[in-house]
């Protein structure tokens, strides 16, 4: 604001760019700010200039911008020249040039928009004005100004707006004036007699509108509008209804002579006026009814209004309104616009109707007209989307008639909802073949996606609604029609998804997305065919695989198979295609990984990345594969949700909406039966009689490809018949060595090279799997998990209304009893068929204050209190016999079956018996023929054959051994690892001999040797009274160690290094233990034990058992 | 407040984005102020805390806020519906193709924090220009619209308590806004039209200016600067122009806007904001010629608001029944043609006084009427379709008397087929054969007939064969067969015309620019590897071509009924006179005038074509279920 204020305006020209300044806006406004005052004065200075052009708009420009110019400090005088003016231009002759009645016009109404707006009430000025006004509007009938005198009512009705009765004192004068105008400007006349009345009536004044003893000049201010606020103040309380009754009877005899607007405004005032008169509303009715069949938007709007107001005196007339509504918005002639709106109001109407009007069989008349309207082929589109939604609206309101009404009703003329539908979605049926992107597509989903959530507010969160929703036929139908869409137009799937996307976005119907790719889930695998077109299904499988309630393994299984598509398609001249195909697979694989709990993917992701690094064409799509089952195989499920999450952000896209509370949810196999049986876990109870060091939250569990698979066989145990030079190897084995060393492109050499050493411990290995019996060719290994079966009587009683147990004195007498009870075994694990258990008769478990009165306290010290003695009868023991097919832990599931005491059959699921991985610990298998004393050297034989063959140098890879029966065939693959665990030499023996003795082969190093025996558990194994020195020679010997983590942190550090030679200084000897995991596989485990560690070296033939063994070692030997 | 219409400000922008004119109404303005003040006191313990926006925009942050809407929904109108783009806030969000008229600005100030929604404007596009009325609502209206545009969920339920239809429902202003929208559309365009009357003798016949010129005996009268002439124009409403894309945006104009012609007509149609007469010819005769001491009122009744002026001279009473046929024409078994009539009877009369005039409507019960609507000046008895006898106090000048839409009596005029199948990728053979005027007599006479064949994505090479009647000729998108040329009218026999030939286009070039998908495209997926694969199955070059072709097709504007570029078609254009084609008509001996004047009564009919589309029989259609009303 620095620079110079602007010259003062002068010339026309000036004030018309001051005139576009002040309209504009910021800073070209800001710059005459300084001059606000002046400028009005200068301004009304100009008007009054004879030979100035620019009158008309420079009037309109202080009326448009008074709340600038003229500013509070000196409004007083502005107003009194402005005034000075009016009464100056109102009273000069008309000359034609400069002084017209256009200008008398504007500055009549310029003033008092100015007087109103400035909010001032100058008694002075407004009265002044006022008169000057009167005396304009007291010629009735007189020829040439009868233009002004209407403009000039118009001023008196918008100051008697903005103050009510400032004119009611001389409402006889205008009511007589009002009666004798003739012409076209009595409109203003009736306007202004009808605000006078609608503020008196309004008001309460008691004033009489026929009196004309007061003059109507000159005027004076009446004291009621100085005394703000005091409803009839100093005139009395109370109206003149006969009256006002006759003055409304001369109002309402003249509104054909208003204009389509002017009734507006009549009617706006006249409604209430009707009201505190009470007058009939009939009457308006037959006066106004009749506008309804104008074509102007405004009087049909006016006789809506009318209807909200007397909706009961315009009873019966509804059919005629729905009728003119819904031909307003078939009239081609008028503007969109309006076609439009009289569909909106037609919706607003309804809506209205159904809540508020009359009995059912009269609204369902009404609501039933709404089926006559289909989009008609010409309609725009606009008008085909709202008409697509009284459809919507009309279906609903049938639906919840009928609802109510419970009368079997159909939509107009036996349509069912589905038909309607379908019939109106026709005006809009190229969206099917048209591209995505269109406009009928859009509206089309539009409507699916309002009749789909239908009835259903956002507003209320009311599970009945929900469950209303799902049953009904227009969502079924809808279901069907979706996931036909997709198989037919896939151009449609990103409209689709985003569909289901809008719903999944939303809080309330989030659930309705859910059960949507539920449905699509369940049947779109189904029927889709396998090839390349299965692409454009990505973004809806990317949906599914991003959703925790819908379980993966179907999608799993499709992608498998079109992997296997891929790969067999595969040729040169569809490289660009594969690698495209493979990423968007393995894409929607990460997807899953991010959002679903490794165990339930497991399986089958594992399976079908597994194939995928194997044989997928493209390097890079192999890679990738890898990377991912690596991941998946050796990060926990949070942290590897974290990684890619994290990868995700990194990205730019933002990670799942969906809370972080989904991850719990336990998978669906898990759901529990409804209703009465929901919680029959909670008082039978199946437990482990000893329980698991390792909550295993995980399992891996690798199965070949495809169950009953056809061709292409990627068996675990390979027939002997299949020509063993094939050397085609268990994909999960072989996978492990591809992903090591690449080996998959270079073509296999059967290299045999025999040394003694070699031959021998072939023998050996021969000898040990000719003994392990082939499970699909004979009875498999099987352990057997013991557990315990009892219940609570006291919930079980409440549950089944059993005795309660109230004669406490009887003791057992009065615990309930399960007869007969079978117990059925289930697992997805790969454990083979489980048999069920019998248990004959099980007393219930008394409550624990019942049946120890006084020893809780004794109970609570002592556990192991607990499962002696007497309260043994309370248990049944129960042994679970597994057979597993690959050693892997996983749940057993158990239903039970069983009678109550009266007969009821009490059938449900109880809580499930998780298998751990120490469960499936064996002793290795002795051949027959191996004399008892020779066993330990056997064991240790065994133990140093099969770490031979499990390191990677070893050939023995190569070899086949057959197994019991010679009908299959194992080969060794092994895998290594090491770990070491922080334990004090002590702990870990004695951890070691209290779960790991059976295994142990043999102890070296004298130290330890001491140690154990010391121990008494081990016994019965080769002693090796080696020097220390020998031993770490042995097996520092060779590159392992260099392998080893801890060689590998090779630091600067002096203490550091210190350290670890202080760990090898003080080792103390070593344990060697062989695990037989069934059906045929090994652990191998050296335990390098030293004063405060310990370091394991783990060997195995089933590289997918480390994950587990680690983490049983660490549940072991550190917790 | 309710059942009133007030205006507080307009807007008119060009098509810069430039306001070119605005006026602001201070009273309604203090009106506005004073309920929103009202309604903050009231709502303190409103859990909403959204106080409404209490003030107008200048120029500068209206058009500003203009182009931030216009950015922010992808044109100036907007998606109307939600789609992907829409965002949060905004007017598509709301999901209503309404919005695409009654918008809503965000103003950017930062004093005033974020809740600056201005709303309702009614938003009406006419020529170059942008008209933006914002009527008075009550603030609780604009909550409620904010809170619909602004739910977080997924769009709004049919029975939802707080709907949109409700609002407008409640809103005359509304209404009343798009009222003053149209009129000042028609006021900054130029184009005021009165409908037309067809008179047979008299050559001079205008609208009220010539009925007052001719009635007052002025001859020089300066006519109304804005108008070219309010002669009685040629131009039917509802005749869309077909098979072009009307484009969003508006279209540049090189008139200028008369704005003292604006000005005055908003200072007398609406002087303190409120609309109290909308009509142009009335205002703008009262601001050129004033009153006379010869403008008498009349002696016992009041004269209306609507008829400013009484007529003086030689009195008759002019009718025309001017009907628009939109027909759809499959030539299939499984899809009925369909045929509809939008007709509208404009009236003249040229009487004396403020008589009433009265008529039976002929022809009402036989003749399938739909809807009838009247002009405020007439008075409908209860509708009794027997006896639809109409009564009616004329204004002055040319009026719509009544409209109607009702089914054609007669059967088609143009009726037959047209088959396009495309033998190569850029070769069609197609077949015309057509009958015309099948069943009509005389005096009906078609007066002359086209038949357009457009093909707005091709370029058409060559054209080959001759038509068993009328001259072909063909541009670069379109062919264009004249069957019947004006000056040979039809009447009184049908013909037959056949049409084979095959035409010859460039081969098709995809085109390049991608940017339109961008308006209303839902994801953005680029699966080109999908299209490769259905090349296989496709099983003709139709299929294919279409295919193809579809690629590329625009999205259509929400006014547009379908996409016209996606099907072949043939367009006919033809009119009819002689006799109304629904059947509806007016015995000129029936006509009775109260108070008894003579006065000899003219009837004219004509019929043109609207919509009247031939559509491929080999390929494509569009169509709809007829419902019965």
């Amino acid at each position: 604001m620095a620079e110079k204020p602007p010259p003062k305006p002068v010339s026309p020209q000036d004030w018309e760019s001051l005139t576009e300044d002040f309209r504009h806006g910021g800073a070209r406004r800001e710059k005459w700010s300084c001059l606000y005052p002046s400028l009005a004065e200068l301004a009304l200075s100009s008007i009054l200039k004879k030979e100035f052009p620019f009158k008309i708009p420079l009037v309109i420009f202080l009326d448009e911008f008074s709340h600038l110019l003229f500013p509070s400090n000196s409004l007083s005088s502005l107003l009194d020249r402005l005034v000075e003016d009016l009464r100056t231009i109102v009273q000069s002759p008309i000359d034609g040039v400069h002084i017209t009645y256009s200008l008398k016009e504007q500055m009549m109404v310029s003033t008092t928009s100015i007087l109103i707006s400035t909010n001032s009430v100058e008694v002075r000025c407004t009265a002044a004005v006022v008169e000057l006004l009167l005396a304009v509007i007291n010629r009735p009938n007189h020829g040439l100004d009868r233009h002004a005198r209407a403009i000039a009512c118009e001023c008196l009705r918008e100051l008697e707006k903005a103050y009510p009765c400032l004119l009611s004192g001389i409402a006889g004068h205008l009511w007589s004036l009002c009666q004798s105008e003739r012409t076209h400007a009595s409109q203003s006349y009736i306007l202004l007699l009808t605000t006078v009345i609608y503020s008196i009536v309004s008001r309460k004044l008691s004033i009489s509108v026929l009196n004309t003893s007061v003059p109507l000049i000159p005027f004076n201010f009446p004291e009621w509008i100085l005394g703000p606020e005091k409803e009839g103040s100093g005139i009395g309380i109370g109206l003149n209804y006969k009256e006002l009754r006759r003055a409304m009877a001369f109002l309402l005899e003249w509104p054909r002579v208003l204009t389509p607007f002017g009734m507006m405004v009549f009617m706006r005032m006249v409604m209430p006026l009707a009201v505190a008169l009470d007058l009939q509303p009939s009457m308006l009715k037959v006066q106004f009814f009749g506008m309804i069949n104008s074509f102007h938007p405004v009087l049909c709007h006016v006789v809506l209004i009318m209807y909200s107001r007397f909706s009961e005196a315009f009873n019966e007339k509804e059919k005629d309104i729905m009728r003119r509504l819904l031909f307003v918005s078939l009239e081609m002639q008028q503007s969109l616009v309006f076609r439009l709106l009289s569909v909106h109001w037609l919706m607003g109407f309804l809506n209205r109707f159904m809540v508020h009007g009359g009995d059912m069989e009269k609204k369902k008349s009404i609501v039933k007209m709404g089926f006559m309207f289909y989009p008609r082929l010409f309609d725009p589109l606009s008008l085909k989307a709202i008409k697509l939604d009284l459809l919507a609206l009309c279906s609903i309101c049938i639906d919840s008639l009928k609802a109510r009404s419970g009368s079997d009703m159909f939509v107009g003329e036996g349509k069912s909802v589905v038909k309607l539908f379908q019939d109106g979605l026709i005006s809009v049926s190229a969206f099917k073949w048209l591209p995505h992107w269109s406009t009928e597509t859009a509206v089309a989903f539009r409507t699916l996606h309002k009749l789909l959530i239908g009835s259903s507010s956002h507003s209320e969160a009311h599970p009945s609604a929900t469950n209303e929703l799902m049953e009904s036929a227009f969502y079924s139908h809808l279901k069907g029609m979706l996931i036909d869409m997709i198989l037919e137009f896939q151009r449609l799937v990103p409209v689709i998804v985003a569909f289901v996307d809008r719903l999944l976005g939303c809080q309330k119907h989030h659930w309705l997305g859910e059960r949507l790719l539920q449905t699509m889930d369940e049947n779109l695998h189904r029927r889709v065919v396998i090839d390349y077109r299965i692409v454009s299904y990505f973004l809806v499988f990317d949906r599914i695989a991003e959703n925790k309630t819908i379980p993966p393994r179907k999608l799993l299984e499709l992608l498998t198979k079109f992997m296997a598509f891929l790969v067999e398609k595969h040729g040169p001249d569809t490289c660009g295609k594969s690698w495209s195909h493979g990423t968007k697979v393995l894409g929607i694989c990460r997807t899953m990984l991010t959002h679903h709990q490794s165990c339930r993917l497991f399986l089958g992701i594992s399976r079908l990345l597994a194939f995928t690094c194997l044989y997928f064409p493209d390097l890079e799509v192999r890679d990738h594969a890898r990377s991912y089952l690596r991941m998946l195989i050796c990060v926990p499920g949070v942290k590897l949700r974290g990684m890619l999450n994290l990868g995700e952000q990194l990205l730019g896209i933002s990670p799942s909406s969906h809370s972080e509370s989904f991850f719990s949810m336990q998978s669906p196999r898990q759901y529990q039966d409804p209703k009465k049986y929901r919680n029959i876990s909670s008082y039978i109870h199946l437990e482990r009689m000893i329980p698991l060091l390792v909550k295993q939250s995980w399992s891996l569990s690798l199965l070949p490809l495809g169950a009953g698979n056809k061709s292409k066989s990627f068996c675990g145990i390979r027939d002997s018949e299949a020509s063993i030079d094939e050397r085609e190897l268990d994909a999960s084995i072989q996978f492990q060595i591809t992903s090591e060393d690449e080996r998959v492109d270079k073509p296999w050499v059967p290299l045999y090279v025999m040394d003694s050493k070699v031959s021998e411990i072939l023998e050996i290995l021969r000898r040990h799997f000719s003994c392990i019996p082939d499970f699909r060719h004979m009875a498999g290994i099987r352990i057997k998990i013991p557990c315990n079966l009892r219940f609570d009587s006291e919930s079980f009683n409440h549950v089944w209304g059993g005795e309660s147990p109230k004669s406490r004195l009887h003791g057992v007498e009065a615990l309930p009893v399960l007869y007969a009870t079978v117990l059925k075994f289930s697992s997805p694990s790969p454990y083979g068929s489980i048999r069920s258990c019998h248990i004959p008769f099980l007393l219930g478990q008394p409550p624990v204050s019942d049946y120890i009165p006084g020893e809780t306290a004794l109970l609570d010290i002592d556990d192991t209190y607990i499962g002696s003695g007497e309260e043994e009868a309370y248990k049944a023991p129960v042994a679970i016999e597994l057979e597993p097919r690959e050693p892997t832990p996983g749940l057993v599931d158990v239903f039970i079956e069983t009678n109550a005491e009266d007969g009821q059959i009490i059938s449900g699921k109880l809580k499930s018996i998780s298998v751990g991985i120490e469960d499936l610990f064996l002793k290795a298998i002795a051949p027959p023929d191996i004399p008892e004393d020779a066993l330990p050297d056997y064991y240790l034989d065994l133990f140093n054959a099969l770490w031979d063959a499990c390191s990677s140098t070893s050939n023995t890879g190569r070899e086949a051994f057959l197994l019991k029966g010679g009908k299959g065939a194992a080969a060794i693959n092994g895998t290594r690892s090491v770990k070491l665990l922080d334990v004090p030499a002590d702990s870990l023996v004695h951890a070691t001999e209290h779960y790991l003795s059976p295994f142990i082969v043999s102890v070296t190093g004298e130290h330890l040797i001491d140690m154990v025996k010391y121990g008494g558990i081990v016994r019965d194994i080769v002693w090796k009274e080696e020097a220390l020195g020998l031993l770490l020679d042995a097996n520092t010997s060779g590159s392992e160690l260099n392998r080893m983590p801890l060689q590998l942190t090779f630091t600067e550090n002096e203490d550091e290094r210190e350290s670890q030679v202080g760990i090898n200084k003080r080792s103390i000897g070593c344990i060697e233990i062989l695990i037989f995991l069934p059906p045929m596989f090994h652990i191998l485990l050296q335990m390098q034990v030293s004063d405060v560690s310990t370091l394991v070296q783990i060997r195995t033939d089933h590289w997918p058992c480390l994950a587990y063994i680690d983490e049983y070692l660490e549940a072991l030997f550190l917790t | 407040m309710a059942g009133d219409c007030s205006i507080r400000a307009l807007w008119i922008l060009n098509n810069l984005d430039a306001v070119v004119f605005s006026r602001r109404f201070p009273v309604v303005e203090k009106r506005w102020r004073a309920a929103c003040h009202s309604e903050n006191e009231s709502s303190g313990d409103d859990p909403v805390k959204y106080n409404v926006f209490s003030s107008l925009p200048s120029d500068l942050e209206l058009a500003a806020a203009f182009a931030d809407r216009k950015t922010r929904e992808g044109s100036v109108r907007g998606f109307g519906i939600r789609v992907s783009q829409s965002k949060e806030g905004s007017d598509s969000w709301v999901d209503d193709p309404i919005t695409r008229h009654i918008v809503g600005f965000y103003l950017n100030r930062e004093e005033e924090g974020e809740n600056n929604l201005l709303w309702p404007l009614a938003l009406h596009i006419k020529g170059p220009y942008c008209i933006l009325i914002l009527p008075l609502v009550e603030p609780k209206h604009v909550k409620a619209y904010a809170r619909l545009c602004k739910r977080s969920d997924c769009g709004n339920a049919v029975m939802a308590d707080e709907k949109l239809s409700s609002l407008l429902l409640d809103l005359p202003s509304i209404t009343g806004a798009f009222m003053v929208a149209y009129a000042i559309g028609e006021i900054v365009t130029g184009d005021v039209a009165e409908p037309e009357v067809v008179v047979s003798q008299s050559p001079s016949v205008g609208g009220l200016l010539d009925s007052l010129t001719g009635s007052i005996g002025i001859s020089g009268i300066s006519r109304a600067k804005p108008i070219a002439a309010p002669v009685a124009s040629s131009a039917p409403s509802g005749a869309a122009a077909v098979g072009a894309l009307a484009p969003d945006v508006p279209k540049s104009g090189s008139r200028l806007l008369d704005k003292d012609a604006l000005r005055s007509f908003i200072s007398s149609a609406m002087p303190f904001g409120t609309p109290l007469d909308l009509s142009y010819s009335n205002i703008f005769s009262i601001k050129a010629n004033g009153f006379s001491s010869l403008d008498i009122p009349p002696q016992d009744l009041k004269q209306p608001a609507w008829k400013p002026y009484l007529y003086k001279g030689k009195q008759r009473l002019l009718f025309t029944i001017h009907e628009t046929l939109h027909a759809a024409m499959y030539d299939r078994d499984e899809i009925p043609d369909s045929l509809s009539v939008s007709g509208q009877i404009n009236c003249r009369a040229e009487l004396e006084g403020l008589p009433d005039v009265s008529f039976p409507l002929k022809g009402v019960s036989t003749s399938k009427i739909e809807v009838l609507s009247f002009h405020p000046c007439s008075q409908v008895p209860e509708q009794n379709v027997d006896k639809q006898a109409l009564m009616f106090s004329p204004p002055l000048g040319n009026f719509v008397l009544m409209r109607y839409q009702a089914t054609c009596s007669l059967g088609p005029p143009v009726k037959g087929f047209y088959q396009l199948s495309m033998v190569s990728e850029d070769e069609g053979a197609f077949l015309f054969k057509l009958h015309l005027m099948q069943g009509y007599k005389s005096p009906l006479t078609m007066e002359f007939c086209n038949v357009t064949m457009p093909f707005p994505r091709r370029k058409i090479l060559s054209l080959d064969g001759t038509p068993s009647a009328g001259t072909v000729s063909n541009t670069e998108h379109s062919v264009e067969w004249k069957i019947i040329t004006s000056g040979r009218g039809l009447s009184g026999k049908s013909i037959e015309a056949t049409f084979p030939g095959t035409v010859r286009f460039s081969p098709w070039q995809t085109p390049r620019s991608t940017s339109f998908r961008s308006v209303l495209e839902g994801t953005t997926d680029d699966d080109s590897d999908n299209e490769i694969e259905n090349t296989n199955n496709m099983v003709n070059t139709e299929e294919f071509l279409m295919e193809k072709m579809n690629e590329d097709l625009p999205p259509v504007d929400l006014e547009e009924p379908f996409s016209w570029l996606a099907y072949n078609y043939a367009k006919v254009s033809f009119k009819i006179v002689g006799a109304s084609v629904s059947g509806i008509s007016i015995d000129p001996k029936s006509v009775s005038i109260y108070p008894t004047v003579k006065a000899p009564v003219e009837l004219s009919s004509q019929v043109t074509s609207g919509d009247y589309i031939l559509w491929n029989t080999l390929g494509k259609c569009p169509s709809a279920v007829n419902a019965k009303v």
